[in-house]
């Protein structure tokens, strides 16, 4: 029996699977066992998803425009965004940060900590979340659109793979614009923090800048020149990249019910996104300090 | 009535004589009727003949153009199909067309008559019997290989599904630049002469976007690009449902001369059984999730099943 659900049958994915005998188990461990398979498939049509979409990224035909235009679509017309929140980040943790340093005097280490918190944590998570929120909360609207309005079927038809077409330009996009803009808010945030060490705390820029990069000098270096906190930096948008626009695709492809069913791929993609970006995160650093050596 | 074996489909065959209304094609057979079921036929007739004033008579009556031999297996063809999802959808599908005709799907709604398409476009696969098209069996295709066969198909949505990220003339080139070498000139010629054989002019709808056009012309710009490919199959979901009885007879005029002139072969799934007999070589009335009758619109007309009159009663 063909189990209908989200749709991905025509995209490649099989959900066939023999009908379950249903004459020995009682009701309520059927629906567990449905619901159970019911998960685990939405799990393997997840990473099937994102195995095929990552696979294509080396397979012709190369769609270079539609990368292109995804990569202006989540790069350049997030900025204003992630300008906006790093600047504001940066600012207000130089603030907090000053009145607890200056308890102990130690006001002109500012610079340390917010450059720490910016590139180590809080700009992969801030621009992961405004991505997963602006862009994120797109793809699946438009993928969900297309799909309620039959032009996935459409693309099939004509021979296309939707895949091919319309997730791994997405998803290559997402991959090397999200550290493009992880790298934009962590200097943004960095430039706030200055700001308010300046005209608040009183510390003269030189000595910001140069507790800065004590900070990162002092995080240690992979192959002499490359900064332990970049490594992290970077690592971290690049999955959030994929992360993002991996659901977002996966939401918008399952659409079902019409608009109903585009807002609600819309809400579980920027749900769903979030949670995985703050729970990831924890395991990547948690993989990252045991691997990059630190001090 | 359910259970009610298919009427044997009949052999296209090659027409005694030339139609008499410009408007049949060959493979008609009414003049064979008794004279009672010709009777109802001809009340039928007379019903949708108003509509049919406007139609062009075939240039080469009985003559589209055929490529392959009469042996030749058929080009769509779905042997005991069946599939279910939670619940059994279709049971038993048995139907062919052979090069040239259009064969309509007709029935109640949530019969299953736009999931047959799907079988066809092998988007769904049958959990038992099989698909073939022009003799080569579809079901156990890899999705890759089932993205070449679509090639030969060109399908019409109900809602035309024009990618509204781009204008008409990228809709139409969509295929032409996916699949073929074609310089961008000669892409640009071939959308105006589909365009033009679709009634639209060129130079005025070329640029639009989807969400600026009508509904009629959406739909003539789906047939546009389902056709920019020159493919074998052209199939159509519902291609006059919410159009205006004019843009109605435009659109079936339309798939008439696609089928009359370059002799494709069509499957049509049809709520509107007025238009489904102007078009049709063959109907097929899908009922209670089989094909309860499979034949030409003389032989439905004429048949006396309960359902099938009371399927009919509206015409």
């Amino acid at each position: 029996m063909a189990v209908s659900g989200t749709g991905f049958a025509p995209y490649g994915l099989d959900r066939s699977f023999p009908a379950p005998d249903r004459t020995r188990l009682p009701a309520f461990f059927t629906r567990l066992n449905d619901a159970a398979k019911s998960k685990v498939l939405t799990l393997q049509e997840y990473f099937v998803l994102a195995g095929k979409s990552l696979r294509f990224i080396f397979a012709r035909p190369f769609y270079a425009q539609d990368v292109i235009q995804q990569m202006d679509e989540i790069g350049v017309k997030s900025l204003g965004i992630v300008l906006l929140t790093g600047l504001f980040t940066g600012m207000v943790l130089a603030l907090q940060s000053s009145v607890q340093l200056k308890t102990f005097g130690a006001t002109m280490y500012i610079g340390n900590l917010v450059s720490a918190s910016m590139i180590r944590e809080l700009g992969p998570v801030l621009a992961g979340l405004m991505v997963a929120g602006r862009v994120g909360s797109g793809i699946a609207a438009q993928l969900g659109s297309m799909r309620v309005t039959e032009q996935i079927d459409a693309l099939n038809t004509l021979g296309t793979d939707p895949i091919k077409k319309l997730v791994t330009p997405r998803v290559l996009a997402a991959l090397i614009m999200l550290p493009v803009l992880t790298i934009i808010n962590d200097f943004v945030g960095i430039i706030g923090g200055n700001i308010i060490a300046s005209l608040v705390v009183g510390l003269p820029a030189s000595q910001y800048w140069r507790t800065v990069w004590d900070q990162i000098a002092n995080d240690g270096f992979v192959f002499r020149y490359v900064p332990n906190d970049f490594i992290q930096g970077i690592t971290k948008p690049f999955v959030f990249g994929g992360l993002i626009s991996i659901t977002a695709c996966y939401f918008g492809l399952g659409t079902t019910g019409g608009t109903e069913g585009v807002g609600q791929a819309t809400t579980k993609t920027v749900v769903t996104s979030s949670i995985l970006i703050l729970v990831i995160d924890y395991f990547i650093t948690q993989l990252l300090l045991s691997v990059l050596s630190y001090g | 009535m359910a259970d009610r074996p298919p009427t044997k489909p009949p052999t296209p065959g090659t027409p005694a004589a030339p139609p008499a209304d410009p408007d049949r094609r060959e493979g008609d057979r009414r003049t064979d009727l008794p004279a009672a079921e010709g009777r109802k036929t001809a009340s039928v007739r007379q019903a949708i003949r108003s509509e049919l004033e406007g139609d062009e008579p075939p240039t080469t009556p009985g003559d589209a153009p055929r490529t392959r031999g009469p042996d030749a297996p058929p080009v769509v063809q779905m042997e005991d199909v069946s599939l279910a999802f939670e619940n059994p959808i279709l049971e038993h599908i048995t139907l062919a067309a052979n090069e040239g005709e259009t064969v309509v799907l007709v029935g109640e709604s949530g019969t299953g008559k736009s999931t047959a398409l799907k079988l066809i476009l092998r988007l769904l696969v049958p959990d038992a019997g099989k698909v073939l098209i022009d003799g080569d069996d579809i079901t156990n295709l890899s999705f890759e290989e089932a993205l070449k066969v679509r090639q030969k198909m060109g399908m019409v949505f109900q809602g035309a599904a024009l990618f509204d990220s781009m204008s008409v003339f990228e809709n139409i080139a969509y295929p032409l630049r996916e699949h073929t070498q074609m310089s961008e000139d000669e892409i640009a010629g071939r959308v105006r002469e589909k365009l033009q054989f679709v009634d639209l002019e060129p130079d005025r709808v070329m640029d639009q976007m989807p969400a600026e056009l009508s509904g009629g012309m959406r739909k003539r710009v789906g047939i546009a690009r389902g056709m920019a490919n020159n493919p074998q199959i052209m199939l159509y979901d519902e291609p006059t449902s919410g159009l205006d009885p004019l843009t109605t007879g435009t659109i079936t005029r339309l798939i008439m001369k696609l089928q009359r002139e370059l002799g494709v072969t069509s499957v049509v799934v049809s709520h509107d059984i007025r238009s489904a007999f102007r078009m049709a070589s063959k109907v097929a009335l899908l009922h209670e999730r089989r094909i309860s009758f499979f034949g030409t619109p003389e032989e439905m007309t004429a048949s006396e099943d309960k359902y099938i009159q009371d399927f009919l009663g509206g015409l």
